[in-house]
């Protein structure tokens, strides 16, 4: 009885396992039975053997290298800024007054549209780079904060007020911590932008010569498709890497919102 | 501390430019170190009345006074000698116990192993020695309303404002904890206004049971409550209790059919 529903158990584990090979080997056999070429459609394994020469000969590690920095400077950027004025928003009426149609009007321009611009002013260089991804990240990050200050339960402030907080008191013991869920919420999606961005911005023509993105085009113009493959490969699997690792730093500082 | 209420009225502008009257031509004297409770049906501006003697809410009109007994014509400044236990609690969810009661300490500048002593002293009295580095999100409903009270009882004021504390717990718990807040309340000399629309529990705890009208909130009634102490649920029982109760009763009964109908009312109306 105990055996079976151990067995039962493992092999719900291994399911997902199981698919996920599967998939891949119906994919090679149908690559190779239908003799498809490998520029339209690789199969795995030549994917792997790509993937394993780009690590092997270190391209991998440094275009993977420079796109993080990238990601992680421009993000590094928009939190500080965004969390920032989301905070001074919340706290002041005269600031969430001046910057409220400001915020209203760019946040839904797509920055997409703004590369045109910043690579006349700023070049094709790095800074061109951190600054569209910094500005995009920037508008759900600082919405969030402010949302989250601006939402926080009066009945906290209150009780705060009650025992004794005075007004700078409350602001900081109470509406900070209070909106740190809200605050968090912002920095995941203002991530995810960036990713995006960075690697947008180093897929436009010629702006770069290191990169995931620059590796990406680079493949597709040349038509080496189990490059493109294998660098789609690597930026899923960091992404997730990045989401799993924003989510330990949430459940580290932030326990009681989970 | 003696807390005499006069004339007290509060308006809250209503939608529709309809003002609502939460409060009115409420005046009372509520003696020093003693247990009033506060009967009445919803929304007859009880929970308002804590309010302004917590000095969280001003009052549209009337004065309320806050007086030590031994210098009646010093007049305190509202909210000093006193502290609220909040019906949903409102603690701090990302404080541990022991920090969210030592909350109130730590504003005050107390330092950080002084106000950890007092505080953890506070923790084990009310029963949760052990607990002092859970978060309130890890404990169930009476352990977290033990932490609320524990929170209050560490300021060590003189007035306790409790609204509806124990509205929430079931009723297992309930009788639990109206009994350690009665021993509490009796070892510390607080001057407890206590908001409930339960009268048994008005009777079992209260010196005194003041019942309030529907909105607008007036006095109705104020019934003493001579039971002995240390009260017990087993008093529920005795004939002294029982005409308390029916008394309350009545009283409240007419105030409910009122408050139901003024609900009646506003939804039709809306």
């Amino acid at each position: 009885m105990t055996a079976a529903r151990t067995a039962l158990e493992i092999g719900e584990r291994a399911l997902p396992a199981l698919v996920v090979a599967a998939f891949f080997a119906a994919w090679e056999i149908f690559v190779r039975a239908r003799g498809i070429p490998a520029i339209y459609l690789p199969p795995p394994s030549s994917i792997a053997v790509y993937l394993w020469r780009m690590i092997a000969d270190g391209s991998l590690a440094i275009n993977l290298g420079v796109t993080l920095l990238r990601i992680f400077g421009g993000f590094a950027i928009a939190g500080l800024a965004g969390v920032a004025l989301g905070v001074l928003m919340g706290m002041s009426r005269l600031v969430a007054r001046v910057a409220d149609p400001w915020i209203a009007a760019l946040y839904p321009l797509p920055k997409i549209a703004l590369i045109p611009l910043l690579l006349i002013w700023l070049g094709t260089g790095e800074a061109y780079k951190i600054v569209i991804s910094a500005v995009t990240a920037f508008f759900p990050i600082v919405i969030s904060t402010y949302a989250g200050i601006r939402e926080v339960d009066r009945g906290l402030m209150k009780a705060a007020e009650d025992l004794g907080a005075s007004r700078r008191q409350v602001q900081l013991k109470v509406v900070i911590p209070a909106a740190i869920p809200s605050i968090f919420a912002g920095l995941h999606l203002g991530m995810g932008v960036t990713i995006i961005l960075v690697i947008a911005a180093e897929m436009i023509g010629g702006s770069s010569t290191s990169g995931m993105g620059y590796l990406l085009m680079q493949a597709g113009q040349v038509m080496e498709t189990e490059k493109v493959f294998a660098d789609l490969v690597v930026l899923a699997v960091v992404g997730a890497l990045v989401v799993k690792l924003q989510r330990w730093i949430d459940r580290k500082v932030a326990p009681w919102s989970h | 501390m003696d807390v005499v209420a006069e004339n007290l009225r509060q308006v809250w502008p209503g939608r529709g430019g309809a003002d609502i009257v939460a409060l009115e031509q409420f005046s009372h004297r509520f003696a020093s170190r003693r247990f009033s409770c506060l009967l009445g049906p919803s929304g007859c501006g009880k929970s308002t009345l804590l309010q302004i003697v917590g000095g969280l809410e001003k009052p549209t009109s009337g004065t309320i006074r806050i007086a030590d007994p031994a210098s009646p014509s010093l007049a305190r400044p509202l909210g000093a000698d006193s502290v609220m236990v909040w019906q949903n609690l409102n603690l701090f969810p990302w404080r541990t116990v022991l920090d969210n009661v030592a909350f109130g300490l730590e504003m005050r500048g107390v330092p950080k192993a002084e106000r950890q002593r007092r505080s953890r002293a506070l923790v084990g009295s009310v029963g949760l020695a052990g607990f002092e580095h859970f978060l309130p999100g890890q404990l169930s409903g009476g352990m977290r309303q033990r932490v609320a009270l524990a929170r209050a009882l560490v300021l060590e004021r003189p007035i306790l404002l409790m609204d509806e504390p124990f509205a929430a717990l079931d009723a297992q718990t309930k009788i639990i904890m109206q009994e350690e807040l009665a021993y509490i309340v009796e070892r510390t000399h607080k001057t407890v206004l206590f908001v409930t629309h339960a009268i048994e529990e008005a009777i079992l705890l209260g010196d005194e049971v003041v019942v309030m009208s529907a909105r607008p909130g007036r006095i109705k009634e104020v019934l003493p409550v001579d039971l002995p102490r240390p009260r017990s649920l087993e008093m529920v029982n005795t004939k002294a209790f029982g005409a308390l109760f029916d008394h309350a009763f009545h009283l409240i009964r007419e105030e409910v059919m009122a408050s139901m109908k003024q609900q009646e009312r506003a939804l039709s109306g809306a």
